[in-house]
């Protein structure tokens, strides 16, 4: 398979290589990716609340998702060019650890559901903007939001204990 | 004498005391060994222990970034603190039980580790560097609330306390990394 010559060609890399290798390059890299997931899931959660209207009720909607979002957007930069550094690492082993794949599938999930609630949903933001109840599709986008999230935490913890078991 | 040779060390010293003891009773316990026996138990304890640091470090972004003038600029310092400083001490108290449950799971791991100590005084610092911050906010917050990012100190202690925060969970991943 094609694909599977591209992660063992990560991995075989210099780069790769040396990360698997070091003593403190692996550990540093996932300590930043774990205090960027967690500006990550800290900051949208705040966000998903609000549309879920259970905190912040006297913040309008639009600006709390402009108050978030920078640092959402900042987090995730840094989640997702350390996350690619931990995977060049053991490329082959992730591609096989089907804790890794849920983990991508939750991303995923997690992305096409902001990009349906800023595609549709957002449209009518004007009308709720202030509400302290908010309209059925943006409860479902802030519930659906943390469940994803959640997710994406749990099988990443996962991962560190199950690396070795698939090969 | 390079950084690791003083963890090794600080371990060697541990070994010496008797939280050696304490740690090989913690791990006979019932409780331990249930946690022990659970290969879910420890990755659900874990991924709890990252989501209640994700709402803490969220809501200590949200208060100190407004403090820095990079976001809420809508909102007074007094809103925004009322909105988040709660979430900070549930999610610390969420973050406490957790940890618990991590060292009665694994006793060893944590209490005969270096770096485990190095952030149980990182937080310990953390909490009152926050409790005197938040003192001396709360007593100026009205009238400081629009000049307050003119204050050099003000701003100091805000890039402090999250970079405190960071500090923290860089020692809380390398815990699994250090020479036990």
């Amino acid at each position: 398979m094609i694909l599977g010559h591209l992660w063992e060609s990560l991995q075989a890399s210099s780069l790769g290589t040396y990360i698997a290798e070091s003593a403190w390059a692996f550990p540093t890299i996932e300590s930043l990716h774990v205090i960027a997931i967690v500006t990550v899931v800290g900051t949208v959660a705040v966000m998903d609340l609000r549309l879920l209207g259970l905190t912040s009720r006297d913040y309008a909607v639009t600006v709390m998702s402009r108050d978030t979002l920078t640092w959402t957007w900042l987090g995730f930069t840094l989640a997702a060019i350390t996350g690619l550094l931990l995977f060049i690492s053991k490329a082959t082993n992730y591609m096989a650890n089907p804790y890794f794949l849920a983990k991508m599938a939750m991303l995923i999930l997690a992305g096409l559901n902001m990009a349906v609630f800023h595609l549709i949903t957002w449209r009518t933001v004007k009308e709720w903007d202030t509400s302290p109840i908010m309209p059925t599709g943006a409860k479902i986008a802030g519930a659906l939001s943390l469940f994803f999230w959640l997710l994406v935490i749990f099988f990443g913890r996962t991962i560190g204990f199950t690396l070795g078991i698939y090969e | 004498m390079s950084f690791s040779d003083v963890l090794f060390a600080f371990t060697e010293w541990l070994r010496t005391t008797p939280l050696v003891e304490t740690a090989l009773s913690i791990s006979e316990h019932p409780l331990s060994l249930l946690i022990a026996s659970h290969f879910w138990a420890i990755p659900i304890i874990q991924t709890l222990h990252i989501l209640a640091l994700a709402a803490a470090f969220g809501s200590v972004l949200m208060i100190n970034l407004h403090i820095l003038g990079l976001t809420g600029k809508s909102r007074t310092l007094t809103q925004t603190v009322k909105r988040f400083q709660p979430w900070i001490w549930w999610s610390l108290a969420v973050l406490v039980v957790t940890g618990i449950g991590m060292i009665i799971g694994e006793p060893i791991r944590e209490l005969i580790n270096p770096i485990f100590w190095i952030k149980m005084g990182l937080v310990i610092a953390l909490v009152l560097l926050s409790l005197w911050y938040n003192a001396a906010l709360s007593r100026n917050m009205v009238q400081w609330d629009m000049t307050l990012r003119a204050r050099a100190g003000v701003r100091f202690g805000a890039i402090g306390l999250i970079l405190l925060w960071c500090a923290i969970m860089f020692a809380g991943r390398w815990i699994a990394y250090a020479p036990v």
